[in-house]
């Protein structure tokens, strides 16, 4: 009985095998070995660039960047600042919106399309082409006629942080589409009858959101974070993304950029372990009960 | 009574408000970018720009057309591209991810903790640097210049699978353990059961992933080099640099609004699958 049983534990562990294979050599080949491949080409340079011959210099591009290069760590800094103020806020503001869209008001799918369309346009080209016509400061606090007299009023400092703010909130607005989708799809997840027998019991709004609605999204929670964080660091119009890409590409400094982007790998990474161990206890897999 | 109806009307009301201000303020660069495709020449350049258009013209459409028609290639070629590659990694790495992520979150075979960390670990490695690495894969296979070049490698995507990962965490396992005594296979519970009530995610997984290989212009530029396999991005992208700048500003401003159609289109057929899927599916957890 239990041999019987074993060999059909194995046969689904087979077939599990199986499924997961043929995203396990895509993986393998196109995700796993470039890594790997990049690693071992941050400890070498480049010197031919004809027959892309390489050459050993040890621990020579970590030194580059900490030490030598005046501009790899201010960057690093700014980015690092950017993404640690700006996944909060994002956070916070999509589940907001993602909880007013899910309940049932009038208009609800154009208020989704609205949502979601600067995502649309954001990504990629037109992003680039508004932020170079300089929409991501002025044009957006003048379009939507901040007056001038305002900031003239408030003294130089103070004006200073509220612009700041105003700008970017903007570039949050743009950024929260997906987050607000992803928490729209964790939404849709809870069944509506632990809602209905909550309220039986006599439960106010404010205790279902704590009781059911955010313990049961919490994976969806931590996948939102892990995406904001890896969006926001990842961003190819980010100030260190566009750098490295032309030490690589411009200069021809392979491996000064793959020495870059694993220093830059290694602390997300190490970022991210932080906020796994410190949420673990919090989320909640339904699926495991 | 009439009193508490009132005020929840208002609540009502400042909730529709604010909301509409909100939409206000998302949709601003969306009718600069309209605005934008629509103007004349000499009102692209004002300093500072100006918001609405004041004189509509369809002229830089024109010149988008005539600037990235080539003798070789005509332009319809370049929209081919893209949305014969979009599509087809988009169905492939479907397919591919959620298997994947449906081996990882309910049959958890030896080793899938492990696997899940290599994942997540991949999502934060930045692609622009393993590029190169994958050139060199891609050009050992010999798909240097094929459409495989700009499938193939973005099949398996770390983000797909983990997306996929959890949501599938959220689905009971009684549900599957139900479908298993009911005699199901696993092959048929995969189709007929996680798919069926993880519809949300993958309506969101087919939208993120189009807009996202829609808009990449990276692996057209890396591993193409005929101006036949270029995509409409990278076409596109082609005209803000080189020669002429100035004089194709309109034409960048009307393709860059063309672009962005296709994955509004997208969202528009999918955004539906997203809402209202748990009332069929029946769960109770």
């Amino acid at each position: 009985m239990t041999g019987k049983k074993l060999s059909l534990e194995r046969k689904k562990m087979l077939a599990g095998y199986v499924y997961i294979a043929p995203w396990a050599i895509g993986f393998a080949l196109f995700m796993l070995y470039p890594l790997i491949y990049s690693l071992w080409l941050a400890f070498h340079e480049v010197v031919g660039v004809g027959n892309f011959d390489l050459e050993s210099v040890g621990w020579g591009n970590f030194n580059k960047a900490f030490v030598l290069d005046t501009q790899f760590i201010p960057l690093f800094i700014s980015v690092v600042q950017d993404a640690v103020i700006n996944t909060p806020l994002i956070l916070v503001f999509s589940l907001f919106i993602a909880i007013l869209l899910n309940h049932k008001i009038r208009g609800r799918a154009f208020f989704r399309a609205a949502f979601f369309l600067p995502v649309l346009i954001g990504s990629g080209l037109a992003m680039q082409q508004l932020l170079y016509a300089g929409v991501g400061k002025d044009t957006l606090v003048n379009g939507i006629g901040v007056p001038e007299e305002v900031f003239l009023y408030m003294g130089p400092t103070f004006s200073q942080i509220v612009f700041d703010m105003l700008s970017r909130l903007t570039v949050i607005f743009w950024k929260t589409g997906v987050q607000i989708l992803l928490f729209l799809a964790g939404l849709q997840g809870i069944s509506p009858s632990l809602y209905e027998s909550a309220r039986c019991d006599g439960a106010t709004e404010w205790e279902m959101f704590w009781k059911i609605t955010l313990p049961l999204i919490s994976p969806i929670i931590l996948l939102n974070l892990v995406y904001t964080c890896v969006d926001s660091f990842t961003d190819i119009n980010n100030r260190m993304m566009v750098y490295i890409k032309d030490t690589a590409f411009t200069k021809i400094e392979m491996g000064y950029a793959s020495g870059m982007g694993w220093i830059y790998f290694l602390f997300i990474f190490l970022l991210l372990i932080i906020v796994f161990a410190s949420t673990r206890r919090l989320v909640v897999y339904t699926g495991e009960k | 009574m009439s009193f508490t109806k009132f005020i929840t009307r208002f609540n009502r009301g400042l909730l529709y408000a604010f909301m509409i201000a909100l939409v206000g303020f998302t949709s601003l660069p969306i009718v600069y970018m309209i605005s934008t495709a629509f103007k004349p020449l000499d009102e692209l350049f004002l300093y500072p720009p100006r918001f609405f258009v004041q004189k509509p013209t369809l002229r830089s459409f024109f010149d988008l057309l005539t600037a990235t028609d080539s003798s070789v290639v005509p332009f319809s070629r370049y929209i081919f591209n893209s949305l014969f590659v979009s599509v087809a990694v988009v169905l492939s790495s479907l397919v591919v991810c959620c298997l994947g992520a449906y081996v990882l979150s309910k049959f958890k075979p030896p080793g899938a903790g492990f696997i899940f960390s290599v994942i997540l670990s991949a999502l934060m490695f930045s692609p622009q640097v393993t590029q190169i690495p994958t050139y060199m894969i891609v050009s050992s296979l010999g798909l240097v210049n094929t459409y495989w070049a700009l499938i193939l490698p973005k099949i398996a995507v770390a983000f797909n699978i983990f997306l996929m990962k959890q949501f599938f965490d959220q689905i009971p396992d009684a549900l599957i353990e139900a479908a298993h005594i009911d005699g199901a296979s696993d092959w048929k519970i995969f189709w007929r059961v996680i798919m069926a009530v993880s519809k949300p995610a993958w309506a969101t997984l087919i939208i993120f992933s189009f807009i996202g290989n829609w808009n990449d212009f990276f692996s057209a530029l890396v591993f193409t080099t005929s101006e036949s396999m270029k995509t409409l991005p990278l076409a596109i992208q082609t005209l803000a640099g080189g020669p002429g700048v100035v004089a194709r500003t309109g034409a960048l401003a009307a393709g860059t609004f063309l672009m962005t159609l296709p994955p509004i289109l997208i969202f528009l057929l999918f955004q539906k699958l997203i809402m209202n899927t748990m009332v069929h599916s029946g769960i109770k957890s």
